[in-house]
This record gives C-alpha cells, sequence and structure tokens, in this order.
C-alpha cells in the first residue's frame, strides 16, 4: 500500500494551478498597469515609466520612503538582537518550566491581531506624549522592533535547534572561555539564522501598516500611510508603481533569505 | 549624500527643535494643493508639516488618545458637532480673522457650526451620479440611475462604497427623510438596494479612472471624481438626484490643544483670501464657499456643472445631519447585508 500522498488526490493540479492564480493574478495586474502610459487600470496605452518618475519626483513620496527605510533598518536591527538573545535563552538552556509559555510571550505579535496592538499602543503613547511631549520617531521605532521580535526570532531558533552543541563542548574542552566558544563557534555557525532572521524582520517593518497608522506622530507617514491615504480620490498608476517597487524589494530580500537558509548540499 | 543625512537627522529630532515657526496640518490624504502649502510657507516662513488620515474615525480617534501634536484638523460636517461636543476642537477669536467676512452667506450659518464660531471652510461637494451619456441620453438627475438602473446602464455601474452616502440616497429615493428609523422606509430603502445590486458591475472608490476609461458608463460617486472623468473623457456628466442628495463639507478646525495656535491663525486667515481658497479647488477640484474664489480658480472649474448646481436642483440637496446610533445601527445591518450579498 501506498503513503497518503497529497499529491495523488483528484484535481490537485488544477486547484494548485488555480491558487497559484488566485494569489499572483492581481499582483501581476498592479505590475503591469504601473507601466502603463495610461491614467488607466484597464486600458493599455504602451510602455512607460512616467509613473515612476513622477512618483520619484513627489517629496511626499521621497520623504517616506526615506522613514520608511530608516525605522525598517533600526527596527530589523534592534529587533534581531533581542531575537537572537531570546533563541539562545530558550533553547540553549534546555528544556524548563513554563518555556512553552515563554515560546508563546515571544511569539504575542503574530497572534494578537494588529489592530488591537494598533489601539492600546495609541492609548498609551498617547498618555506618554501628553506627559513628556516627545513626538520623535522614537514611538514607531519602539513599536516596530516590538512586533518584528518573533520574525527574527523564529529563523534564529530553527537554527539554533538543529545545530551540534558538542561542538560548543568541544571549544570548551579546548580551553576556549565561555565568551570566546560563543563568538568563535555559535555566533559564526548562528550567522545565516540571524541574517535570516533580519531580512524577515525588515520586510515585516516595511509592509506593516495598521499599527504605524495609529502610532505615527504628525508628520511621519511612511510609505505604506501615505499610499492608504491617497486611495480615497482614486487609485492612481503612481501608487502603482511604488507598490511595485516595495515588492521589488520585498522580493529581493525574500530570495536572499531563502538562500540563506537552504541547506547546504 | 548630505542632504539625506540631514533629512534623517530631522527625521530622528522631531519635536525636539522648535525655533523655527511651525504649523502640524492633520488632512485627508491626497486633499491638500502643494501649492497651497508652498504660497503659504513662503508668504509667513512658517514650516508646515501636514501628515494624512483615511477616515473621520481614525482622525477622532488620534486626536482623542491625546498628545497628538497637531494643530488643524479637517472633520466633515457631521463630525464637527462631535469633536466640539468632545471639547477637541476650540471656539475661533474671530477678530484675528478678518478674511471671515468672505465666507459664502449660504456657507456662514450652517447647521453643524452656527455663525461659523468653531471651523472655516475647506472645500465641500455633492454626492450624485455620474454617466457616461454616449451610452444613456434619458434624465440623469435622478438616483434611479443606480438604483433602478435603465438596461443600457445595467452591470456597468460602479457604486462608491461610503455607507452613509448611499444609504441616504436610497432614502431620499423612496421618500424618506435623513437619518429615519421608520422600519418600513428601512425595509423599501433595503429591498431597493438589493434589488439593484446584481446591475452594479463593482462598488469601489475609483470611479474616476473607470468612467475616463469606458470602464463603466455610470457611477455613484461624488461631483469631484465626475468631473475628472468628463476632463479625460467628454460625455461624462454629473446628475443631481431630484429625490434628493446629500451634500457634504470638510470644515478646517483649531484643535484645543494646539500649541502653534498663532501659526494657525494665520493659516485659517490665509485660507479664506479667494486667491488661496481657489488653490485648494483647483487641486482637489471641489467647490471651497469662500465669495470671490472662483475669479482665480482654473477656466475649467469656473462654470462647471459638477460644481455649480443648477438652480431648479439646488433644493433637493440635503446636508446630512450626524445620525444618533440607533439608526446608523440599522444603516449598518442594510449596508453589511448589502456588501455580502
Amino acid at each position: 500500500m501506498r503513503a497518503f500522498d497529497a499529491r495523488r488526490l483528484p484535481g490537485f493540479t488544477t486547484v494548485a494551478a488555480l491558487a497559484f492564480v488566485f494569489l499572483y493574478l492581481p499582483i501581476a495586474t498592479v505590475v503591469v498597469f504601473s507601466f502603463n502610459a495610461l491614467p488607466s487600470m484597464s486600458a493599455w496605452g504602451g510602455f512607460s515609466l512616467q509613473w515612476y518618475r513622477e512618483a520619484w519626483a513627489n517629496e511626499a513620496v521621497q520623504e517616506a520612503t526615506v522613514r520608511s527605510l530608516v525605522i525598517a533598518t533600526v527596527a530589523s536591527l534592534a529587533s534581531t538582537a533581542l531575537a537572537t538573545l531570546a533563541a539562545l535563552a530558550t533553547v540553549r538552556q534546555g528544556r524548563f518550566r513554563g518555556r512553552t509559555l515563554v515560546y508563546g510571550v515571544i511569539n504575542q505579535p503574530l497572534v494578537v491581531p494588529e489592530i488591537v496592538t494598533g489601539v492600546a499602543l495609541l492609548i498609551v503613547f498617547g498618555w506618554v506624549r501628553s506627559n513628556t511631549g516627545y513626538q520623535g520617531l522614537g514611538y514607531l521605532l519602539l513599536a516596530h522592533t516590538a512586533f518584528c521580535i518573533p520574525f527574527a526570532y523564529l529563523p534564529i531558533r530553527a537554527r539554533l535547534e538543529t545545530m551540534d552543541p558538542t561542538l560548543e563542548s568541544a571549544a570548551s574542552d579546548l580551553y576556549a572561555s565561555p565568551m570566546q566558544a560563543f563568538r568563535r563557534v555559535t555566533l559564526p555557525l548562528l550567522g545565516p539564522g540571524i541574517a535570516a532572521g533580519l531580512m524577515l524582520a525588515f520586510v515585516t517593518s516595511l509592509d506593516d501598516v495598521i499599527i504605524t497608522e495609529f502610532v505615527k506622530s504628525a508628520g511621519q507617514d511612511t510609505l505604506p500611510t501615505w499610499m492608504l491615504g491617497q486611495f480615497r480620490r482614486t487609485l492612481t498608476p503612481e501608487v502603482n508603481a511604488i507598490a511595485t517597487a516595495i515588492l521589488a524589494l520585498t522580493l529581493v530580500l525574500l530570495t536572499a533569505f531563502f538562500l540563506t537558509t537552504r541547506k547546504r548540499a | 549624500m548630505l542632504k539625506t543625512l540631514t533629512a534623517l537627522a530631522a527625521l530622528l529630532a522631531t519635536g525636539a527643535t522648535a525655533q523655527e515657526r511651525q504649523l502640524q496640518l492633520y488632512n485627508w490624504g491626497d486633499y491638500t494643493s502643494p501649492d497651497l502649502i508652498a504660497k503659504f510657507e513662503a508668504e509667513t516662513g512658517i514650516d508646515v508639516t501636514l501628515t494624512d488620515y483615511d477616515s473621520n474615525d481614525t482622525a477622532l480617534a488620534k486626536v482623542q488618545a491625546g498628545g497628538h501634536g497637531f494643530d488643524l484638523v479637517v472633520p466633515s460636517a457631521n463630525y464637527v458637532p462631535i469633536w466640539r461636543e468632545l471639547g477637541l476642537i476650540q471656539e475661533l477669536d474671530l477678530s484675528r480673522l478678518p478674511n471671515h467676512a468672505n465666507i459664502a452667506p449660504e456657507w456662514r450659518d450652517v447647521d453643524w457650526d452656527p455663525g461659523r464660531l468653531f471651523t472655516v471652510p475647506w472645500q465641500w461637494g455633492s454626492t450624485g451620479v455620474a454617466v457616461n451619456t454616449s451610452a444613456y441620453s434619458g434624465d440623469i438627475n435622478t438616483s434611479d440611475i443606480f438604483l433602478s438602473p435603465p438596461p443600457e446602464l445595467v452591470g456597468k455601474i460602479n457604486v462608491v462604497p461610503e455607507m452613509n452616502d448611499i444609504i441616504s440616497l436610497a432614502i431620499f429615493n423612496v421618500g424618506g427623510e435623513p437619518c429615519t428609523e421608520d422600519l418600513d422606509v428601512l425595509r423599501q430603502v433595503r429591498d431597493l438596494l438589493m434589488a439593484a445590486k446584481p446591475s452594479w458591475l463593482s462598488m469601489d472608490y475609483d470611479s474616476e479612472a473607470k468612467l475616463s476609461a469606458n470602464d463603466i458608463m455610470a457611477a455613484a460617486t461624488w461631483n469631484g471624481p465626475s468631473m475628472r472623468a468628463r476632463l479625460n473623457n467628454p460625455p461624462v456628466r454629473f446628475g443631481y438626484p431630484q429625490e434628493g442628495f446629500p451634500l457634504w463639507m470638510d470644515s478646517v478646525a483649531l484643535l484645543s490643544d494646539a500649541r502653534n495656535v498663532d501659526e494657525a491663525y494665520e493659516f485659517l486667515d490665509f485660507i479664506m483670501a479667494p486667491e488661496n481658497a481657489a488653490l485648494i479647488s483647483n487641486y482637489a477640484r471641489y467647490a471651497n464657499g469662500i465669495t470671490g474664489s472662483e475669479q482665480y480658480m482654473d477656466e475649467v472649474m469656473r462654470d462647471a456643472p459638477e460644481i455649480v448646481i443648477p438652480e431648479e436642483l439646488r433644493g433637493a440637496g440635503v446636508f446630512l445631519p450626524t445620525c444618533p446610533a440607533s439608526a446608523v445601527d440599522l444603516y449598518s445591518r442594510i449596508w453589511t447585508e448589502l456588501q455580502g450579498s
């Protein structure tokens, strides 16, 4: 008797093909029409880079882009550093009481709906703002760092769990101090996991809309919240162009993520 | 590179340095003329920061949470009483606003702000129907265009997904009053909308592009998108439903905890000067409520049929009041059923 195999179910190919069409056709439409010479979402008027030029020259887009990149860089670096420490503490410790609870707490942003976090942060930060008067980028940096942690944590933990702990023991046997063993053995082996976590966190921060919309202070629109503001009037191909650019950046980072986590032959 | 670094430094320091005179404007996305801001900054030396919101509710929630840092906000007419009752906006000192006299008489004593003591006009418009007259040549001044569509338009209609606007058009169509809670009227409204929905192609905000490209031949939408579509596609006309149609106005209000009050007053007075109000209209293509601004508007705006409501249909325009929660609850149920069907 053969084992169960989903690929042998009747209609598997059709369902799979349809799923891919539904997933990618809308995205392909946005990409294609971002190169449209006409300001239309349906009629094709020839190839043009006009909307990319307009988006590039738009001061609001420039500012939002710089802000998005600054936030994503800071938040991904900070959350990856914290996630690395958390992974070392939870995995290297062996099993301990409440480990499942700790996992749950670290991964909280994955399960709590974003709108809940957004409203909660709005209230807390509103209180902090009223009492300190601080209106800087700090609120967004803190919020993004917090919800990026699980995205950085998961690949790092996965990497750590498959690493051979006897290598560290061997380093200790050869008189490496704990710090030396960490820097010379653990960290280099963990490298691909950390790099993957960093990229995943970066992409997560770059794409966020809901929490950012609630947390942003005056004049702190990021690229996604700026795009959201444009939708009320009309969808311009300029927004398509920006969406395509974000998509391209995300794809590059995810490809890099895939290459760094891929099993070595 | 140096420019980027300076921008970065400025980003991180927001709120820390304040020697420069500044103003924080919190407004709908894609609604504020960049020319208007540039002119104001050049004339006054005040640095204006613009932040976008996408709904009245978002703006209200953020300001209510406190510590927002904004000075001016632009709520819709039916939200102004809410802002006032919550104490979030302050009464204006009219002696500091010499241009207040420029507010057109019909926009001065409005229900939501009698005497204009709290808000000054930003832009106003109508919700009606846009029709491509090459596809349908009958009377377009009726909400039947999308509620009981003629055969020529079936399957070629887009309806803007704004609950208040669409439910109100349907209530007026069956002869009801704004904010009605009469269940018989609402049952008719529900049946009318449910029966009409199969004749619609879509429910989204993008009427302008779709009308321009002949993807649709009619829409329930605002006068602004309809006009912009006509400029791309000449046969498109805007109809003012004679059964009744919603009018709306967004007005600028000074927040109670504004920190740049002097700058805010300068801005409020500035936008009530006719030549500046015209800049607002030229950008978003809506009228502004300031007397004498027409002469500074782009030529295509001045006598536009989407801006100037025909005399005989003026009486059909209704400013939607703030409906009680019980009415909104009933409308939400119809709306949910409509969107889910």
